[in-house]
């Protein structure tokens, strides 16, 4: 199947070289479907209008969001490389399907390196380490000592190998500490279970715990991206910091791709304009708002990403599969 | 804020006429998509979802919350008259209301179905203003070894719902079980029952599997039915009136749906399917003669229907209290607030007043313009009856269809819906309760996350499930719910 597509793609490219430069030309003269791997309302599906919106403006042709969501948001992946490489169909995604996916779901039906074609970072999001408020430390120091025994501090996350597990399991690594995962589903159950003293912390998105953070139920103990998050801004980063590495660094993002194949020309036309859009103050205080930082990048800087991610992630999987 | 200040606050927020204007229109819409089998809340939210980018955040919140309610009130419509379900929670209210319309009392029935969403509706937001500050507390004192021991004292409790031989009800509720085992396990992140399929990572949809159940399995039931046995029903007006008898039967009923309703819909991740499910069992446990159930019995409608309602209001307090959704549709809605700017959370309520309060009142205004709106449109509904198979159960499938696509946009699961539908005519000839069937997939898989997880949280100690006391207690009722019946049954052969 994969090769199949891969050799068409290939086809298509040599065969169609004069064409598509004048079919890039005429680009877009029809609308562009945007294919989400998450339900309206969720935060990749946000990310997506708010971006969708100034893009209809800039090509001159409606943009319309299609949410497919399912396993992860690998089901819109599918479905945007089920359409080909019609050069109106792309795809919004968070870090998963294009980075752990082919390691954790057998029947991907598709290969991220060889199907895909990064167009551009859009936003990173970092997590928080959240405890509830009575826990007993208030730094990462605190939190590493506390857990020198092995499981004696439970986390949750939103699911196994999902971006909150492995990101735990990274940092438990780095420390050279042992927690005990207990999976959830979303983040709002492994917020009320903290908060009924259930398990002692998560790796969070910030937005999610900075409610209870202000309203004085949980704290947060550090956050793991590379610079401090703006909407977190007293949250100190952890690199570096109680013997992490200085280069500790787990994000979460979401970016925009296309079906490998699609004419070169107008991956870089939809480069071009995200980055304006990302560029533009207004989209980044709207994406902030919502707990992402804006990214604007080359779509090299995107497949440097997948990957360093992949790369990054897959050792992490390793050492928990050997674990188990 | 008091609460009466609150509450006066919250009317003049309410009665702007912009959000007054959205809350009847969210309302409408609610009702219209309730009785459309397949189509549901989900998907006139999501719908409805870019139109509030461009309104104020009260009106956007109230509007969808009304679509939200309204649509518990319409579900009950087509269960009562075609034994459609037009929402999965209002499946159970096939088992009575099916059999009263048959009966020619498809009027009262609606009544009963109308009223008892308007009761438990309006005590709920009663439950909510009163006691919001305590159901909030219960949300996060509520642990998985709590939810797991009470999930499996509900599905001990409703597994006599159905007909027949109890091997047969065990049969579909285990069957149910496994159906909720399809998809990734949560613990492991190992696949179950997918066979390679990337579409069943997420498990069955539910409304695919209550849509097949119920909706195609009685449409390809009635296809060897060349057209309705005996006249179309007429109903007047004076027909929709319930005999003194019926009102006096409904009313206990409607308290105890609205108050099982109200706890369970405060829980986060229980709501009101399992709410409308449990309040049928509820009645049939406490009912006289208990063996009426199945064959029209008004209490059948008017507890689950009261409860469902119920727990659609008091579902509002985790997400209003705490920023927690209990279900994926209040994660829409809090997803509708973070685009408005406002972080829902613990100190919304201080924050802002104008959206807690305003929201309240609009809930009662909403369901008294419901309560308006449905009981005239009775008759309306009544008269579907008259429109012959070959017209009616064409557009039913293509609206079945069209709501199981409208839950993830998944072509997969309009095949999904085809085949469930042929499975559940076969149990249907075979006499087995597919009510059964829906209860042991929604239980199941909440009983197995829960109850791993409270192993987990425990670090594998049983006793965990001894010594939290509220645990304990929902332990000690399954056991005595277990143990009644069997020495019922010793003492009758002793004596």
């Amino acid at each position: 199947m994969t090769d199949l597509r891969r050799s068409l793609a290939l086809a298509s490219i040599l065969a169609g070289t004069v064409a598509t430069a004048a079919a890039a030309q005429n680009w877009p003269s029809e609308p562009l479907h945007v294919f989400v791997g998450f339900p309206a309302g969720s935060s990749p599906d946000t990310i997506a209008r708010i971006v969708a919106e100034p893009l209809a403006e800039a090509i001159g042709q409606p943009v319309v969001v299609e949410n497919k969501p399912g396993a992860g948001g690998v089901i819109a992946i599918q479905q945007m490389l089920a359409r080909g490489n019609d050069d109106y169909s792309i795809g919004i995604n968070i870090n998963g399907p294009l980075t752990t996916a082919p390691r954790l779901i057998p029947d991907l039906g598709y290969d991220p390196a060889a199907d895909i074609a990064p167009v551009g970072l859009i936003a990173t999001s970092p997590l928080v380490l959240a405890v509830g408020a009575d826990f007993p430390a208030d730094d990462i120091q605190g939190f590493i000592d506390a857990a020198a025994e092995p499981e004696a501090i439970s986390y949750g996350s939103v699911g196994e190998g999902s971006g909150a597990h492995l990101t735990a399991e990274l940092f438990a690594d780095a420390a050279g500490v042992q927690l005990f995962h207990i999976p959830f589903q979303s983040y709002a159950e492994v917020t009320t279970s903290i908060l009924g003293g259930e398990i002692d912390s998560g790796f969070m998105a910030p937005s999610a715990a900075l409610p209870h953070v202000e309203a004085g139920t949980m704290k947060m103990l550090g956050v793991t991206s590379a610079e401090p998050f703006a909407q977190v801004p007293d949250v100190p980063v952890m690199a570096g910091q109680a013997g992490l590495p200085e280069d500790f660094r787990a994000e979460l993002w979401n970016a925009m791709i296309a079906p490998a194949g699609t004419d070169p020309a107008i991956v870089e036309r939809l480069n071009t304009e995200l980055n304006t859009i990302l560029n533009d103050p207004e989209v980044r205080d709207q994406l902030l708002a919502i707990g992402w930082q804006a990214q604007p990048g080359t779509p090299e800087d995107l497949a440097q990403r997948i990957t360093g991610d992949t790369a990054m992630w897959g050792g992490v999987i390793d050492r928990t599969q050997a674990a188990n | 804020m008091t609460t009466l200040e609150g509450l006066a606050h919250g009317l003049t927020v309410a009665l702007q006429p912009s959000v007054l204007i959205y809350s009847l229109f969210g309302a409408l819409l609610g009702t219209l998509v309730g009785v459309l089998p397949g189509i549901g809340a989900m998907a006139a939210i999501t719908l409805l979802l870019p139109i509030t980018y461009y309104i104020s955040s009260e009106a956007a919140l109230v509007m969808l919350a009304a679509v939200y309610y309204g649509a518990q009130y319409g579900g009950a419509v087509a269960s009562i008259l075609l034994r459609l379900p037009g929402t999965p929670q209002s499946a159970v209210t096939t088992l009575d209301g099916y059999p009263m319309a048959q009966q020619g009392r498809a009027g009262v029935a609606l009544f009963t179905a109308m009223v008892s969403s308007f009761a438990g509706s309006m005590l709920g937001i009663v439950i909510l203003v009163a006691l919001a500050g305590v159901l909030g507390r219960l949300a996060t004192s509520f642990g998985a070894a709590e939810y797991a021991a009470m999930m499996v004292m509900g599905l001990v409790a409703a597994s006599t719902i159905g007909e027949g031989r109890p091997a047969k009800s065990l049969s579909m509720v285990v069957l149910g079980v496994l159906l909720g085992c399809v998809g990734t396990d949560v613990n492991s992140g190992v696949q179950r029952f997918t066979f390679g399929q990337v579409q069943l990572l997420d498990g069955i949809n539910l409304v695919a599997l209550a849509m097949g159940l119920f909706g195609l399995a009685e449409v390809i039931g009635n296809i060897r039915k060349a057209e309705r046995d005996g006249p179309p029903p007429h109903v007047s007006l004076r027909q929709l009136v319930p005999s003194r008898d019926d009102l006096r039967r409904i009313v206990a009923p409607i308290g105890r749906g609205t108050a099982l309703g109200g706890f369970f819909g405060a829980l986060p991740g229980t709501g009101s399917t399992i709410s409308s499910f449990l309040g049928y069992a509820l009645e049939r446990r406490v009912a006289r003669q208990p063996e009426r159930f199945g064959q029209g019995a008004i209490e059948g409608i008017a507890g689950p229907e009261a409860a469902n309602n119920s727990a659609a209001i008091t579902a509002f307090v985790p997400t209003l209290t705490l920023g927690i959704p209990g279900d994926p549709i209040m994660a829409l809605m809090l997803g509708a607030l973070v685009i408005h700017g406002i972080q829902p959370g613990p100190m919304m309520l201080e924050a802002h007043p104008d959206m807690f309060w305003g929201l309240v009142v609009s809930f009662g205004i909403g369901n008294l313009f419901l309560l308006a709106l449905n009981l005239p449109l009775i008759g309306i509904w009544v008269s579907m009856l008259r429109i012959p198979f070959r017209w009616l159960y064409p557009a039913i499938i293509v609206f079945v269809c069209l709501g199981v696509y409208s839950v993830r946009g998944s072509t997969f699961d309009i095949v999904m819906v085809a085949g469930i539908g042929a499975i559940g005519y076969a149990l249907a000839v075979a006499a087995f309760s597919p009510a059964l069937l829906l209860l042991g997939f929604v239980l199941g898989p909440l009983i197995e996350t829960n109850l791993r997880r409270a192993l987990l949280v425990s670090r594998g100690d049983l006793m965990t499930f001894v010594e939290r006391p509220v645990a304990c207690g929902f332990v000690i009722a399954t056991v005595l719910l277990l143990a009644l019946p069997l020495l019922k049954g010793l003492r009758r052969n002793g004596g």
